[in-house]
């Protein structure tokens, strides 16, 4: 079990950190020469690659003892906060990365990467709290 | 108190049983908090070096944006540094004897030498082999093995705490 909570980590690890990325340059920060669309190009193999690791050892994760989580109220909330994520980033934040910010008031910008980095790190502490609320 | 002066072991024990250990362990919500303070600033820290590395090896984006990586990571290392002694602090006897955490101490110092060895001999060329359109093998090397080291941090880290 700690090496599919490992693998589960080191791909949260290169998922998030593209994400943070894509949402910081989003959000005005960072190098303006680079298209965000081309910077996401660039990003899409590791973030589907680290996105694949933690589904699949999640999974893994899941399926050695299914009861313990389907019955714990983090593992309920992370799922719930999954799924908003997941929602967010194909309805939302796809279409605000396929255009340049700047087409667009800066305010704008920050709330929806703001947004969606409060989305997947509640995810993330959603996660860690399985361990410690029942 | 005053830490005894006997042996690194007794110095660990020693902190386990401080004021602020003892605080720390039987609040709730504290140890909590700061354990995953230190796991889901992960992305910030080790992310942003992976990804780094990764363009120095050829596989991501130009250095301009990829040097604005390492400039975010420095805040992500606060954190992990912060909470990461705090973890410490309270579970310092146990942490002693673990075959992981002895590990991951030697990983981190292991990746603290090859940083310095990156900043002094390739990082002052960095113009040159952009231009040239090439990075040095010596580089490459150095980008390999952050990158591999960096993941067996991650894996010592969370299996110490399977042993505790």
């Amino acid at each position: 079990m700690p090496a599919v909570q490992s693998v589960h980590l080191t791909g949260l690890t290169v998922f998030l950190a593209t994400m943070v990325i894509l949402d910081l340059r989003l959000a005005g920060f960072g190098n303006r020469e680079s298209s965000l669309s081309g910077l996401a190009r660039q990003l899409k193999p590791w973030r589907t690659g680290g996105v694949t690791l933690v589904i699949l050892s999640g999974l893994l994760i899941f399926l050695a003892t299914p009861d313990k989580y389907l019955g714990s109220h983090p593992f309920q909330s992370k799922m719930a906060l999954l799924c908003c994520a997941i929602l967010f980033h194909f309805v939302v934040l796809r279409r605000f990365i396929a255009s340049e910010p700047v087409s667009r008031p800066r305010r704008i910008n920050v709330m929806v990467a703001c947004l969606s980095l409060t989305l997947w790190f509640s995810v993330g502490w959603a996660g860690r709290a399985i361990a410690f609320i029942p | 108190m005053v830490p005894p002066a006997t042996s690194l072991f007794d110095w660990c024990q020693w902190l386990q049983n401080t004021r602020l250990a003892t605080t720390i362990n039987e609040s709730i919500w504290l140890f909590p908090l700061i354990e995953g303070s230190h796991i889901l600033a992960l992305p910030i820290s080790v992310g942003m070096i992976v990804m780094f590395d990764l363009r120095l090896l050829g596989f991501a984006t130009g250095s301009k944006v990829t040097n604005e990586f390492l400039r975010w990571s420095r805040f992500g290392f606060a954190v992990m540094l912060i909470t990461g002694v705090f973890l410490f602090i309270t579970q310092a006897g146990k942490a002693y004897g673990n075959p992981f955490f002895r590990t991951k101490l030697l990983f981190l110092l292991v990746l603290a030498i090859n940083a310095a060895v990156y900043q002094l001999i390739f990082y002052p060329k960095t113009a040159q082999w952009d231009l040239a359109g090439k990075t040095p093998a010596g580089a490459r090397f150095c980008a390999g093995l952050s990158l591999i080291i960096w993941i067996g941090v991650i894996v010592c880290g969370r299996t110490m705490a399977y042993e505790f």
